[in-house]
């Protein structure tokens, strides 16, 4: 891991010193354990402060997107997922892939904190120190050992893309292997499984303690408008209020604007102050675009995305049979 | 158990009351701006709306949600209140598509309105742009019912063609009246247009007003203001001496819900009112 | 001011008392956090925590509340005049942040020409039982907004973990009143009551964070243009409504209307000057256009305007924007680089 990180570092470096960039986005050590926040080196005494690790959970791809950043050229860290958020947004145009120097990570997995604060809660973790495969943290008058594969994030279990699909550098110069543990298909047929009435009952259960803070779609790099659905009154399409019908009807229309677009990064879920997983309904989005289309987001920058093409073999049997 | 009402208290500020829209005034053609005579379902409502020049009032499409529009009527028009409303946004094309005998709600009189206690003595200089001279009808209208209280009644009003002027009935008024030294002025005029062609700056500086013992009001778009104030200054107005009314993204309308705020001041309550001396120490914020 | 204990097996039955007389509000634990909750019975109770995930404003000024109905007859409208629930209720646990937090919103909800009566109506129905902090967490700064771990203020009554047995302090009329009705709790001993100074005093010394915020708000004027100082706080930023929502003297709202065929309502909403919307005009003229405007606004407003204003700190340290950023934001660091700004 830290010659991964030593690695990365002198990416960014050469890049910064020869001009190639103007800013680097990378992680940089948080100011609480298993934290890392945003990084921004314009300089190379700032270099440093880059950090690689398995807690380098968000998807930096976001960034690309403010308006301080435009027109930069941009080295971006990314791990599997990220660039494929990134890959999908070439893809559709909203960034410039020649000003978009793409540092691609491999990843072994990225540490869920929620997961390993449960584990100890209600104590409080003052200090974590990830070795190898191992998570020992430490609190006020605690220590515990947590065995990593079990505290890695939901995504990361089912992750099949964990090195970059695109990139201009791959630190570390080969890829990583990553065993694949969780059976999506299996948890998608269970819910598969369920009523129309099942289904509404699974979702309200899950989304009732939402409290519309819009940070899954803040932190979704996919979630660009300028202006959402959310925000527009003319006409009014979603209601504000907290009835289980407003939220539900936020979370639905958002899942369909990312459908075939997602690449299950988490970023929604691990931003969510409420501890809700959005996973499944993506996933449930992404099997559906899989099986239909044989397509997966953000493989490819110049393909459309699946539900932005359309192709004369594309399956149509809601025409064809009256479906 | 006994229920007791928030509403039976007289003080629930969040509470409109009823008026019903009695006649409705194109002001212009394009059709995008009219003024609604609204009136009290409750007389003695009328008593207890106790509003002076400048200040605005919520309006309510039930329904849809509420507009902060500022007074057009002046208090001393007994009996209803006027209220020009240009449509933008979803309650104001709905107050457009209304008819006479519509059910409106109304909240206030809110804001700190022209400071009427200081304009005493003073001669007034009254600078309007387009439909931004809602509030200074109401306070012309107020001075002149008051004539003696101020020295000399400067009004300039502005606007793209004549058909924007508002309240042309009240402008014909103005002109044949000693009282009151009109000029009105359009950025481009029509074949019938006899009057002055210019925009307000200039036509400012052209009537150059008097500074002496006198107080600059300015309403109007932004671009207009932004050019306005240095002539007044030139002029010899001091900071104190131009008041302004802004406008800001508003809900409440009572300094508590946050959307309105200008630094720690809140346009709703700490204004609309502000005299450029205090906006010099104000964020940009509006 | 009566010091009672309470014995923790005996914990059910005073729940039970209080629940017999009065609706109880108390932390619940959900999804990997606590809310406040109305509780159906002791058991479900938990007060081993650090804090609520969401601050219990939320039952002082609701996530969402209506403000009046009204229904469409043949005249017009018929304003419904809607009736609050005058539930005089207890709140039980909430932590002495909190408590500050709602002395502060009182102070802004009571003030200037208009006050609020659903904020208002449902404070003075409250008997508010606090849960002093023994253990404050390493994101805890009340000691910096004028609070502390074992601070009273606000609370009806106070009940400080002996291990064993709470003891239980009445501040007031209002807890004298109550625990006069429950009069089975014994007497507190010196013992009690040492050990209860002793906790106060290591709760703390366990706060590491000193900041002199209230030095801050002239700095901070000062800092207002400076775009060089707010850069690197809104580069991160990703304007959700995270830290407002879950900050127990973040208040602002939205008022919507909700309409049927036969009536509608107005509801007020959370809101937050985070969101693009909140101060977009119809014209589509945005005062807080970027993300920069709008998180230095909120540092601003609490640290600024609040002094400027109501003569207050609007922060009572909990921690909770610190905890909640998804991408770590450290409001700490924020009043470093304040502090570190030449010039006074």
């Amino acid at each position: 891991m830290e010659s991964l990180q030593n690695s990365m570092r002198e990416i960014v470096r050469n890049l910064l010193t020869e001009h190639k960039i103007d800013l680097a986005i990378g992680y940089e050590k948080g100011t609480l354990p298993l934290r890392t926040s945003p990084c921004f080196v314009t300089k190379e005494g700032e270099i440093q402060k880059l950090v690689w690790n398995s807690c380098c959970d968000l998807d930096l791809t976001k960034y690309l997107f403010k308006p301080e950043n435009q027109n930069k050229k941009i080295g971006i860290i990314v791990k599997g997922c990220d660039a494929r958020a990134l890959t999908v947004c070439i893809a559709e145009k909203q960034i410039e892939r020649n000003k978009t120097f793409i540092i691609g990570m491999p990843c072994l997995g990225i540490i869920d904190k929620k997961k390993v604060e449960a584990a100890v809660a209600p104590k409080e973790i003052l200090e974590v120190k990830v070795i190898d495969d191992q998570i020992i943290v430490k609190g006020k008058d605690f220590e515990r050992t947590l065995s990593k594969k079990d505290y890695l994030q939901t995504s990361c279990l089912a992750c099949r893309y964990n090195n970059p699909p695109i990139y201009d550098a791959l630190v570390g110069g080969k890829p990583l292997e990553l065993p694949s543990e969780i059976d999506w298909d299996k948890i998608i047929a269970e819910f598969e499984a369920k009523s129309p009435e099942e289904r509404w009952a699974y979702f309200s259960e899950l989304l009732k303690d939402c409290i519309k803070c819009y940070a899954c779609r803040n932190a979704c790099p996919l979630c660009y408008c300028k202006e959402c659905f959310v925000d527009q009154t003319q006409p009014q399409w979603v209601g504000k209020t907290t009835d289980i019908s407003d939220i539900m009807f936020y979370h639905i229309v958002r899942a369909f604007h990312v459908a075939g677009r997602c690449t299950g990064c988490g970023a929604c879920t691990r931003a969510c102050p409420m501890n809700i997983d959005l996973r499944l309904l993506s996933k449930k989005l992404e099997k559906i675009i899989k099986d239909r289309y044989n397509l997966e987001a953000g493989l490819n920058p110049e393909e459309p995305p699946a539900m932005g093409a359309h192709k004369a073999e594309d399956p149509q049997e809601f025409i064809t049979e009256g479906h | 158990m006994e229920q007791k009402t928030l509403l039976r208290k007289k003080s629930n500020p969040y509470i409109p009351k009823l008026a019903t829209i009695t006649e409705i005034t194109r002001e212009n053609d394009i059709n995008d701006l009219k003024t609604f005579k609204l009136v009290f379902n409750e007389k003695e409502h009328f008593k207890n709306f106790d509003y002076m020049p400048g200040q605005f009032a919520e309006l309510s499409f039930f329904g849809a949600g509420e507009c902060p529009i500022g007074i057009a009527s002046s208090p001393t028009e007994e009996g209803y209140l006027l209220f020009t409303v240009k449509r933008v946004g979803t309650v104001s094309t709905l107050l457009h598509e209304s008819k006479v005998g519509t059910t409106i709600g109304i909240r206030g009189p809110f804001g700190n309105g022209w400071p009427i206690e200081q304009l005493i003595g003073y001669s007034i200089v009254i600078i309007g742009g387009g439909f931004a001279f809602s509030t200074l009808r109401s306070l012309t209208k107020y001075i002149l019912a008051n004539r003696k209280l101020f020295k000399a009644i400067v009004v300039i009003y502005g606007a793209r063609n004549p058909s924007e002027l508002c309240y042309k009935q009240d402008l014909a008024e103005w002109e044949k009246s000693p009282e009151i030294h009109l000029t009105t002025t359009v950025d481009a005029g029509d074949k019938n247009w006899t009057k002055k062609v210019g925009f307000v700056p200039a036509v400012t500086k052209e009537v150059a007003p008097t500074s002496k013992d006198a107080y600059a009001i300015v309403c109007g778009p932004p671009v207009m203001i932004k050019f306005t104030i240095p002539v007044l200054t030139e002029l010899g107005f001091a900071n104190d001496k131009i008041l302004l009314s802004l406008e800001n993204r508003m809900k409440c309308g009572i300094g508590k819900c946050g959307h309105c705020s200008i630094g720690e001041k809140y346009v709703c309550t700490d204004g609309p009112v502000f005299t450029q001396e205090q906006l010099r120490f104000m964020p940009k914020e509006y | 001011m009566k010091e009672k204990f309470l014995q923790k097996e005996q914990f059910p039955k005073f729940i039970n008392e209080l629940m017999n007389r009065y609706p109880v509000y108390a932390p619940i634990k959900k999804n990997g956090f606590h809310v406040f909750e109305k509780i159906s019975s002791p058991k479900i109770i938990d007060l081993e925590y650090s804090n609520t995930k969401i601050p219990p404003k939320e039952l002082f000024f609701p996530r969402a509340e209506t403000l009046f109905s009204y229904a469409k007859s043949k005249e017009g409208i018929d304003l419904i005049q809607d009736s609050h629930p005058d539930e005089t209720r207890v709140i039980l646990g909430i932590r002495p942040c909190d408590v500050l937090s709602f002395l502060l919103l009182d102070k802004f909800f009571n003030s200037g020409k208009f006050q609020d009566p659903y904020y208002q109506k449902r404070r003075e129905n409250s008997l508010i039982i606090g849960l002093l902090c023994a253990d404050p967490q390493s994101t805890c700064f009340c000691t910096s907004t004028g609070g502390s771990p074992f601070s009273e203020a606000g609370m009806d009554i106070s009940l400080t973990d002996l291990e064993d047995k709470y003891l239980v302090k009445s501040l007031n009329i209002k807890g004298d009143q109550l625990l006069e009705q429950i009069p089975w709790l014994g007497t507190a001993s010196e013992r009690d009551i040492f050990d209860a100074t002793r906790r106060a005093k290591k709760a703390l010394a366990s706060i590491k964070t000193e900041i002199p915020i209230e030095k801050l708000s002239d700095k901070l004027e000062k800092l207002f243009n400076n775009d060089a100082f707010w850069s690197p706080f809104s580069q991160k930023c990703i304007n959700c409504g995270s830290c407002s929502f879950l900050c127990p003297t973040c208040h602002c709202f939205d008022v919507v209307d909700e309409k049927t065929s036969t009536g509608g309502k107005r509801i007020r909403l959370w809101d937050t000057c985070q969101f693009t919307l909140f101060t977009q005009h119809g014209s589509g003229h945005n005062p807080r256009p970027t993300g920069k405007e709008r998180i230095r606004q909120r540092i601003m407003h609490k640290f600024c305007y609040y002094p400027k204003t109501l003569n207050e700190i609007g922060c009572v340290g909990c921690g909770r924007c610190i905890r909640v950023c998804s991408v770590n934001q450290d409001i700490r660091s924020i009043f470093k680089a304040v502090q570190e700004v030449e010039g006074g």
